[in-house]
């Protein structure tokens, strides 16, 4: 019986997902066609071809230093906003429910909203920014690099800070008031109390959802290829959206099959990981 | 108490301010949405339109095929939730309630699978949607919709189905009720909160998803809201104020869908981490 429970969903799971995944490691192996059709066996040709060139390894780099940035802010954001909302004060419930808001809305969307507010010339960012004094001399946000590369940062983080930040709040609702009232009663700060008992308390959640926010952060196509196309010339790309482009735009499925089993292999390690941790606090909470 | 005082007013000062970073870009979608062309082209720009033009959210409907966007999006997104279920509900019964070998690796490779990332497929995922001669129609978005929140959604039933108390069910059992009976009459009513949950996780996550429409949908009449959008940015001009009139009438369902799951998804997402 359980076999017939199971048959329906294992069949589509590994028709659309497990199949493809063998099919692009088969497909990384030989040489294709611009139909993405393969023509004959060249071991680790592919791979060869890709590290050769200088781009891939920016990219690598570039996808590293994305997600580690994206996630440190995501973190100590979140940190912030779930202590905040954590102290109880009036207007804290409509708070919460406005936090919420970049997660609930959808990213390509988000996205689309987002690059339209970066436009330097009729965008309200830059204008905002000048306006109030903040920052009197703003850089033009997607043409340039450097630029670019933050703007789209921004967006992510933007995107991901609701979620971190109601985890936490969640996490600090579960900690025991007796324990921050007993520790009051011996005279600690209120820096020792955050130090010595919430983030030792918190540490388990934390642990699961940097995880979670990393798998996230290093597969934010949507937001990379609607504002900038990984453009200015492959500079704001990282891994997902070079294999897109590599595909779909210079037709050289070979090589895009390539770089997406080095990405899988990355992105293995830590949703395998995840799970580890996902299981192991389930099974000791 | 005075340093409470002073607690409180910093809490205040830190929300606002964070909060008007967090929507600034929603004042931007509606401040834009209600702006004419003449003013959405004005340098330096106004944060509120001088003139507030009602009719961009007509005639937003005449000069594009939106209409025809929120039906492929509704189409594709309600067919999708609906084989989820279909699929998803024994299985996660299965799961949570049958004993079989392998259980436990299984359910772990339901958390990991749903981490794929649907970019890595893509490749040979599009030769498999064109062998199937499933290219450019819904269909292929309704099942790689369906088969992309699976893993999920068993996951998220399962941990409701898991809840319910065995005893309840065996008692229905050993009354003569049909496993089939017990499942329909006593163990889905109880689950109803996980199965809406996991019904509007899906609708959302399909009506939200581009990246698969972007490869599978070539003519324009099939495009889902999200691909639609993306091509009001063209290559000389673009309309913003009808692309934010279009983003905010694509948005709102969403917002408020989500705000019926948010905290399902948390809990659901940080695993036992988080208890209430």
């Amino acid at each position: 019986m359980a076999c017939l429970f199971l048959l329906p969903a294992i069949a589509l799971l590994i028709a659309f997902m497990v199949y493809p995944i063998f099919a692009v490691f088969q497909i990384s192996l030989f040489k294709t066609d611009k139909l993405g059709r393969i023509i004959r066996f060249i071991g680790v040709g592919n791979f060869e071809i890709l590290f050769r060139r200088k781009v891939f390894w920016e990219v690598l780099l570039r996808s590293v230093i994305w997600t580690v940035l994206a996630v440190s802010v995501k973190t100590l954001m979140g940190l912030v906003i779930g202590l905040l909302l954590n102290v109880e004060f009036k207007g804290r419930k409509l708070a919460r429910s406005l936090v919420i808001l970049p997660w609930a809305s959808s990213i390509p969307i988000s996205a689309m909203l987002w690059q339209w507010t970066f436009n330097d010339e009729y965008g309200l960012l830059n204008y905002t920014l000048k306006a109030t004094g903040i920052w009197s001399n703003p850089p033009h946000w997607l043409g340039y690099p450097l630029p670019a590369f933050f703007a789209n940062l921004y967006v992510d983080i933007w995107i991901g800070i609701p979620f971190m930040a109601l985890v936490i709040l969640a996490g600090l609702q579960s900690i025991s008031p007796d324990l921050y009232e007993s520790a009051q009663i011996d005279g600690a700060t209120m820096w020792q109390r955050f130090y010595y008992i919430t983030l030792p308390l918190l540490k388990r959640v934390l642990l699961v959802v940097t995880l979670l926010s990393t798998l996230w952060t290093f597969n934010d196509f949507n937001v990379i290829y609607i504002m900038t196309k990984g453009g200015p010339a492959n500079t704001t790309d990282i891994l997902v959206t070079f294999i897109y482009k590599y595909a779909f735009t210079f037709l050289r499925f070979g090589p895009a099959a390539a770089i997406a089993v080095i990405t899988f292999a990355i992105l293995s390690v830590i949703s395998v990981l995840y799970a580890f941790f996902y299981f192991k606090a389930e099974a000791r909470g | 108490m005075k340093g409470n005082k002073r607690l409180l007013i910093i809490v205040y000062i830190l929300t606002i301010v964070i909060l008007l970073v967090l929507l600034f870009p929603f004042f931007v979608m509606l401040s834009t949405s209600f702006k004419s062309v003449q003013e959405v082209y004005t340098s330096p720009p106004h944060w509120i339109p001088h003139k507030f033009a009602w009719r961009n959210f007509t005639y937003v409907w005449k000069r594009y095929p939106l209409a025809k966007y929120f039906i492929n999006s509704l189409i594709i997104a309600s067919f999708a939730t609906i084989l989820n279920i279909i699929v998803c509900i024994p299985a996660a019964y299965a799961v949570s309630r049958l004993r079989f070998r392998g259980r436990k690796s299984l359910l772990f490779s339901f958390l990991v699978v749903q981490m794929f990332s649907p970019v890595i497929v893509v490749i040979s995922l599009f030769q498999v949607v064109v062998k199937l001669g499933l290219h450019n129609r819904l269909s292929s978005l309704i099942l790689v919709n369906t088969v992309f929140t699976l893993a999920f959604s068993i996951w998220m039933l399962n941990g409701y189905f898991s809840g319910i108390s065995m005893e309840i069910e065996e008692a229905a059992l050993i009354d003569g009720c049909s496993r089939l009976r017990t499942i329909v009459h006593i163990i889905l009513p109880i689950a109803m909160p996980g199965i809406v949950t996991v019904i509007i996780y899906t609708f959302i996550w399909s009506w939200n998803e581009f990246m698969f429409a972007l490869t599978f949908i070539d003519s324009m009449a099939r495009r889902p809201l999200t691909l639609g959008l993306y091509h009001f940015v063209g290559r000389w001009e673009t309309q913003w104020h009808y692309l934010m009139t279009a983003a905010f009438m694509a948005v709102i369902p969403v917002i408020l869908l989500f705000t019926l799951i948010e905290k399902q998804l948390v809990k659901g997402l940080s695993g036992g981490a988080v208890k209430e």
